[in-house]
């Protein structure tokens, strides 16, 4: 076990009564890394950030963040969370929230902070405004903003933009891109596949408490089978070896086809993870 | 200090959601309409004469008892209603998942919330039963013999009451954590009133059934001693010449023999900090 890994965990696991909500989950995550946690509702992702974070026991297994055991106080330190069900005192403003959260963490210069993480989040014309007036999306926003406070050297994301709209996600999707540059590490747990195709390094795939798949985006969905090739009357598959795809399109051209795009013909994320996650 | 950042969170919710200013509002309206009922009394004529003082002054202690029993259920409730949202309002709807994922204590956050809570009470009591005393000085020239006593043995019912709320809220939903603590409030009232009747009548069964019920959930004590400090010493003599086992409280709700002795008031104490901590037990084992 390296004591600067982010995350490590060993067989993780937690179970409610006769369910496992998750099931043995051992896990390597290095400093910077952008994970991704995938999985249908219901597959343990959350419960899995609830254990890394000592919000939940575990049944059994271990885990550290940067070198720290779980459940232990000090080693919450690190981390920012914004949780599924996220919900922030609506009698309070955007600021005050944050303040709080400020004064929990023992943050100097909090004011600037809070402005930065509320600039941040695109929330800082109506940081002063109650938490009560806020739609879902700004909400969600703020959660963000919480999670981001104090610069954490890993932020859990749970289900990050799924009260955004499609521009609050660009949004997001671009922070994300901001942090992995500042070197903080990010725990994302989503179902919106394309998003963490986007934006993680690595893919975790869980399925009823179970990790099915793990491993990098490139090595899950696998090396480019073939092409596809765009003719006149449309998409063609072509089964071949990279090496042989030259000599494919010389052939085609030599045919007389009018080649209108060629593209590798790999598996998108989604194809991976139904045929991971679905039964049988 | 983490405890006392959650403690004046609470104070400041129960401000921002216009709690404070709805009950100061109501207690205003109370203490106004109780003030002209007093002022009606040292008006009111019994054939063509207003009351002599001595009688004015006992009808006046007799009303301030029944106000403070009123008073005291009013708080009872009070603590029950708000000490369980206090904690379980945000483990309902979430909003403590965020913070607890934050490097601090399960504890910090339960004990703020509870000195929280526990402060609006105390104020609560402090405020409305002190301004109701000083208009019946002010109207009728009655005072009871020990009033800051009496108004601390109420806090303190409210204490026990609160504690349960926030110890049931740790497990049970926030609604039933509230009407669980009300109403063993109602059930410790009751056992007062069957010891009481157990010792009138002489029943072993019935007093023990009392005070086994007293000492489960000690808030009936606590009344006793409030009682006690409101009534006139001549009360609290009429109570004890009428009471076969004066000691041990009198022989009706509304009137006390003695004060609670004193190793009762250190079980309350007692019971308060056991109940917190297993609050803190069930609070620190409990998955979000």
């Amino acid at each position: 076990m390296s004591a600067v890994d982010a995350i490590v965990a060993q067989g993780l696991a937690k179970r409610y009564g006769r369910v496992d909500a998750l099931h043995d989950l051992s896990l390597r995550v290095a400093p910077g890394e952008c994970v991704g946690f995938l999985g249908p509702n219901g597959a343990g992702k959350s419960t899995a950030v609830k254990l890394l974070l000592g919000l939940v026991r575990p049944t059994r297994g271990t885990a550290t963040l940067f070198g720290e055991p779980i459940g232990d106080r000090h080693t919450r330190r690190a981390a920012g969370y914004l949780p599924e069900l996220f919900r922030y005192p609506d009698w309070l403003s955007a600021r005050e929230v944050l303040a709080f959260h400020a004064r929990l963490i023992r943050l100097g210069n909090a004011g600037r902070a809070i402005g930065a993480v509320l600039d941040e989040v695109g929330l800082g014309a109506r940081g002063d405004e109650r938490v009560g007036t806020y739609s879902k999306g700004m909400q969600q926003r703020l959660g963000i903003a919480v999670a981001l406070l104090g610069e954490p050297r890993i932020v859990f994301l749970d289900e990050p933009t799924s009260a955004l709209d499609p521009v609050g996600r660009g949004e997001v999707r671009a922070l994300l891109a901001r942090l992995r540059e500042r070197g903080t590490t990010v725990f994302l747990n989503s179902h919106l596949l394309g998003e963490v195709e986007r934006v993680c390094d690595r893919v975790c795939v869980l399925d009823r408490g179970r990790v099915v798949a793990e491993g990098s985006l490139d090595g899950l969905l696998g090396a480019a089978r073939g092409v596809r090739v765009r003719l006149d009357d449309g998409w063609h598959d072509y089964d071949v070896a990279a090496e042989a795809i030259p000599d494919l399109i010389a052939r085609l051209v030599a045919e007389g086809a009018r080649i209108h795009a060629v593209e590798p013909r790999t598996a998108t994320l989604e194809e991976r993870f139904l045929a991971l996650v679905r039964p049988g | 200090m983490t405890v006392l950042l959650f403690a004046a969170l609470t104070l400041r919710e129960l401000m921002r959601r216009r709690l404070a200013a709805a009950v100061g509002f109501v207690t205003l309206a109370i203490v106004a309409f109780t003030a002209w009922g007093f002022h009606r009394l040292t008006v009111a004529t019994v054939g063509g004469v207003t009351l002599p003082e001595p009688a004015l002054r006992a009808t006046a202690a007799g009303i301030v008892i029944l106000l403070a029993f009123l008073f005291s259920f009013v708080l009872a409730i009070g603590a029950a209603l708000i000490g369980a949202p206090a904690l379980g309002e945000s483990l309902a709807n979430g909003e403590i998942l965020a913070v607890l994922a934050r490097p601090i204590r399960r504890a910090e956050l339960l004990a703020g919330r509870w000195l929280g809570t526990l402060v609006a009470l105390v104020l609560f009591a402090a405020v409305a039963g002190g301004a109701e005393l000083l208009v019946v000085r002010a109207i009728t020239g009655y005072v009871p013999p020990h009033p800051l006593g009496a108004l601390a043995y109420l806090a303190g019912a409210a204490a026990v009451v609160t504690t349960a709320a926030i110890a049931l809220a740790t497990r049970l939903p926030v609604i039933a954590a509230g009407a669980v603590a009300a109403l063993l409030f109602g059930l410790a009232w009751i056992g007062g009133i069957v010891e009481t009747i157990g010792l009138a009548l002489n029943n072993d069964r019935l007093a023990d059934a009392g005070t086994l019920v007293a000492l489960a959930f000690p808030s009936d004590a606590l009344w006793r001693g409030a009682l006690y400090d409101l009534q006139p010493a001549v009360f609290s003599a009429l109570a004890a010449t009428m009471s076969p086992s004066a000691a041990a409280g009198g022989v009706n709700p509304f009137s006390a023999a003695a004060p609670p002795p004193a190793a009762l008031l250190a079980w309350t104490a007692g019971w308060v900090l056991v109940v917190f901590g297993a609050a803190l037990a069930s609070f620190r084992t409990r998955d979000l």
